[in-house]
């Protein structure tokens, strides 16, 4: 009792950040659960991955096994029971991803425990542990508690924790799969790459959006940099597409496109009503502009009041600097 | 898609038309686009092109400015034809998102902004307005406009009406969160039946208040409630004919001087379609200081700001210069300080266009009402 | 094929300005507008496409108040045969995995081929009810779907991954599919339409119509309890970069790299 296992996520041969915040997140509630945190990995030739992750954990249990090779929900499902089931953890963590919302449900459906997805934030208050959600386009947090009783499944949001540094050293235990045989209902076939040189914005996730503040077309390799260094992609308000800078199919507002990013940075963008109305939904708005009355801050996360041609290069820099 | 066949020609009289040309000729858009009204005209007449013309990205280009219709020598209307081919389109379901979302807007929200009708009164916040009560007296129900309503650069356009009003002690009442989209823009877009729709609510809601007159902000709602609302009781004004009346039976004081040389843009849903030109005129030739000056392209002539028609919408794919930026062009180049207009489109458009030429400095765009105000409040 | 599609009606809070009310359990939302949840519209949109192409039927499911029913009679009117909506004050729609006991049991003594939900509500997000759904349902499923094909007896689907990745996987039928933004382009209903989808059958139902018991679903029968809902600390104004440009540019890189914004 007072375990915690961690569903670690990984993909084409990089165990996925999320993993070792998930842990981070375990070892804060770790001691008031009073137990252990394991790291739980499935896959096939994932040793390199087992050390990493006994870096953050207690211990990690893992598979190796060419049944893993590739993802499946449906295969994921019945280990995670199965291991449920023998080690008994008393909170269970899986990433709130693509890969671990498609098994998450079920699995809590399955063994009936007390759920709560999509997790900001951990505590531990009044003797009971406390995951925090957030409601209404990210405008509203919700505390919750678990009635049930365990295992308590959460799944957790990506960029929620911080990682941090390794600063353990757990056991890592090779085990063998509980699931035996493939599954037949549900195959993985394959991988596809998005296409380059297709621009669909509205299925971008990091927008790098420029207005009439650019000035000049000669102005947009700065902006080009800057999309290069975070893998965003370039698109603009109505005076951007008016000036020929860039084309219609770019357009961001009510007369072009709608956008719902994770990421949107409007740059030299005064934020026009019709302007706003396509991307306002933005997980993310990062405004800069030197009009402190801008429109566009009142719907920004974060507001940088100052000189684009000043603020863009530093950023791509220390962001080249930051991811290596 | 189902294209009503037979009704289409006749609907429109499309053998009427002798192809004189005369519309595409003063069309203003063909100096941009390659929109040809007189040829989908033609087109038309065989029902078996309806479909594949409706998909056309031109007919999306009018912005029924009606220089077509007073053109032709026929009394044809050749932009019906046009929102006649994107009513098919509509009905088909396939259109863009843009005018999808639009549409569906109106029909949930009572406005095509995807805004909450909660929040329609919000810019008149700060302000006492008076709100009318259906069944009680008013002489003057003022009908805001869902764009001046929610678009915080047009708020101040219903304010300063608003400030003037009170100043100068007028009969009037707002019709508060049931206002709803007097839907000349639905029209345009080709949703017939979601027209027919607005046009029964509406016509049931502007009757509930004991109105002697309804006042509308926007061009677009006059033209409409005129035109397209038979059973609406009263009389219907713009905005513009209430301040030229204030004025001329001196119920507004202007104190203050106003040095400015002003061009005033005919909205072409004000002049173009309504024939209504002297008074803005009039108005601004009241303010002490004030140079009028003219455009040379003015009055029925005006050159279409491209805000109506569903462009707000829609973009054309011409990349060459937009109208309004060569509207404000020649507005400075006949050395105008202010650029004045009448209609929230005409407004938004041009002041885009101001800054795409970068004449913020140099030049102004001001509604109406915030050029009387500065004198009259 | 005979789908049914599960739609939500929730609020636009994109730009609104969020308040809680007294129980702090629920927002006030007076001042909201509504619609169909956007990944729903899609779901809608996919299942009125297949039925285009492989024929077949379309049952709308929704559980909401009478406000629903014309976010339900704009589906119909795209390409829909009936509606059951499930209004019952005792039923806890914040529990995912009680909502989808509820779609369960409208669905379970039905024949189906594929049931479709949105991969995510935007007033939740949760992410759940539908691949809960199919565990309920017992079939197979696959969520965030970004393409669908049919096959005899199965389908073949894409399925949208972080970082513009997509995977395909192959999944028998009956299955249930949760539907991600982008799959295709929805249509417009135009009120002619909607008008005729007044005729087509809307059921409205309690818990009792769907043998349920009421603990199954309520609030007290949720394994999880919602304790309270409060503003977070910086969301609603923008947090303001301070310093030079460069501090700025320093600030707001380190954030987005560290502070996983991206």
């Amino acid at each position: 009792m007072g375990d915690i296992f961690v569903l670690a996520e990984h993909r084409r041969g990089e165990l996925r950040e999320v993993s070792l915040e998930m842990l981070a997140a375990a070892s804060s509630v770790a001691s008031e659960l009073g137990g252990k945190v394991l790291a739980v990995l499935l896959g096939s030739g994932v040793d390199s991955f087992a050390e990493k992750l006994a870096g953050y954990s207690d211990s990690v249990l893992y598979v190796d096994d060419p049944l893993f090779a590739d993802y499946n929900s449906e295969k994921y499902q019945r280990v995670m029971s199965a291991l449920i089931s023998q080690y008994n953890p008393e909170l269970v963590m899986i990433a709130h991803t693509t890969q671990g919302v498609d098994m998450a449900p079920a699995l809590a459906v399955e063994l009936k425990t007390p759920y709560v997805p999509d997790v900001t934030g951990l505590r531990f208050e009044g003797g009971r542990l406390q995951p925090v959600k957030l409601y209404y386009q990210g405008k509203v947090n919700a505390d919750f508690a678990f009635k049930g009783k365990p295992p308590y499944l959460l799944t957790v949001r990506e960029s929620s924790f911080l990682a941090g540094e390794p600063s353990k050293q757990g056991t890592v235990e090779k085990i063998d799969s509980p699931l035996k045989e493939d599954i037949q209902y549900r195959k993985f076939v394959e991988y596809i790459e998005a296409a380059v040189g297709d621009v669909d914005i509205s299925q971008a996730e990091i927008l790098v959006a420029i207005g009439r503040g650019l000035k000049e077309e000669k102005n947009l390799p700065m902006i080009e940099d800057l999309a290069a260094a975070i893998n965003g992609v370039i698109a603009g308000s109505r005076a951007a597409t008016d000036a020929g800078w860039l084309t219609h199919d770019r357009q961001v507002g009510t007369s072009g496109k709608n956008v719902k990013p994770k990421v949107y940075i409007a740059i030299g963008i005064s934020g026009a009503f019709q302007h706003l109305a396509g991307m306002k939904a933005a997980k993310t708005i990062i405004a800069i502009n030197k009009d402190p009355n801008a429109p566009i801050f009142s719907v920004a996360d974060y507001a940088i009041v100052d000189d684009l041609f000043k603020v863009v290069p530093k950023l791509t820099e220390k962001l080249k600097e930051l991811r290596g | 898609m189902n294209a009503e066949i037979q009704s289409f020609m006749e609907k429109h009289d499309l053998l009427g038309c002798i192809q004189c040309g005369r519309c595409t000729g003063g069309c203003p858009v063909t100096v941009r686009t390659n929109l040809n009204v007189r040829r989908f005209v033609y087109d038309s007449i065989d029902e078996s092109m309806l479909d594949e013309l409706a998909k056309l990205s031109d007919i999306w280009d009018c912005t029924t400015c009606n220089t077509c219709a007073v053109r032709c020598p026929k009394g044809l209307k050749p932009l019906e034809v046009l929102i006649g081919l994107r009513g098919l389109l509509v009905e088909s379901g396939i259109i863009q998102p843009t005018v999808r979302d639009a549409l569906e807007s109106v029909f949930q929200e009572g406005n095509p902004w995807k805004k909450p009708r909660a929040t329609r009164l919000d810019w008149a916040a700060e302000l006492e307005a008076k709100i009318a009560e259906p069944g009680e007296k008013v002489e003057n129900l003022l009908f805001v406009c869902c764009t001046i309503a929610y678009d915080p650069k047009l708020q101040g356009i219903a304010q300063n009406l608003v400030k003037i009003l009170h100043k100068a002690d007028v009969d009037y009442g707002l019709i508060g969160e049931a206002e709803t989209c007097c839907s000349s823009e639905v029209y345009n877009l080709g949703e017939a039946g979601l027209f027919e729709m607005m046009v029964e609510d509406n016509t049931e809601l502007l009757n509930s208040f004991e109105a002697k007159r309804i006042v509308t902000i926007s061009p677009h709602c006059y033209t409409t409630f005129k035109s397209q609302y038979p059973l609406v009781k009263a009389e219907i004004i713009h905005y513009t004919q209430l301040l030229a009346e204030l004025l001329e039976n001196n119920r507004l004081e202007l104190t203050n001087e106003l040095k400015s040389k002003i061009v005033f843009h005919d909205p072409c849903y004000l002049g173009k379609k309504n024939n209504i030109f002297a008074e803005p005129r009039y108005i601004l030739n009241q303010i002490p200081g004030v140079e009028v000056l003219e455009f040379e392209r003015k009055k029925e002539r005006s050159l279409c700001c491209e805000g109506g028609g569903g462009k707000m919408w829609v973009e054309t794919e011409s990349r060459k210069e937009r109208l309004a930026e060569t509207r404000v062009r020649d507005a400075r180049a006949i050395g105008a300080d202010v650029l004045a207009v009448a209609c929230p489109f005409c407004v938004l458009t041009m002041d885009d266009a101001l800054k795409a030429k970068g004449l913020e400095e140099e030049m102004k765009v001001a509604d109406i009402t915030e050029i009387l105000a500065k004198v009259a409040v | 094929m005979k789908m049914f599609v599960c739609i939500k009606r929730v609020p636009d809070t994109s730009e609104a300005d969020v308040k809680i009310d007294q129980t702090a359990k629920n927002v006030d939302s007076s001042r909201f507008s509504f619609g169909i949840n956007d990944a729903d519209n899609y779901a809608v949109e996919e299942a009125v496409l297949i039925k285009e192409a492989k024929g077949g039927e379309i049952t709308y499911l929704c559980l909401g108040p009478k406000d629903a029913d014309i976010v339900i009679r704009m589906a119909l009117a795209k390409g829909g045969e009936r509606a059951a909506r499930v209004e019952d004050p005792r039923i806890n729609y914040r529990d995912p995995l009680q909502v989808a006991k509820v779609l369960a049991a409208l669905i379970k003594k039905e024949k189906f081929d594929l049931v479709m939900t949105g991969c995510m509500s935007s007033d939740d997000s949760n992410m759940s009810v539908g691949v809960a759904l199919a565990e309920e349902l017992g079939v197979p499923h696959a969520a965030m779907v970004k393409k669908v094909e049919i096959l005899d007896g199965a389908l073949k689907v894409q399925r949208e991954l972080e970082g513009g990745l997509s995977e395909v996987v192959e999944i028998s039928l009956p299955a249930v599919l949760t539907i991600q933004t982008g799959i295709n382009v929805p249509r417009y209903a135009p009120i002619r339409g909607i008008r005729e989808a007044q005729k087509k059958e809307l059921k409205v139902l309690k818990l009792e119509d769907l043998e349920l018991s009421e603990n199954e679903v309520n609030e007290a029968g949720s394994q999880v309890e919602l304790l309270k809902f409060y503003i977070p600390e910086v969301v609603s104004n923008a947090e303001i970069i301070e310093g030079a440009p460069e501090e700025k540019a320093e600030v707001m890189a380190l954030k987005l790299v560290k502070g996983g914004l991206l």
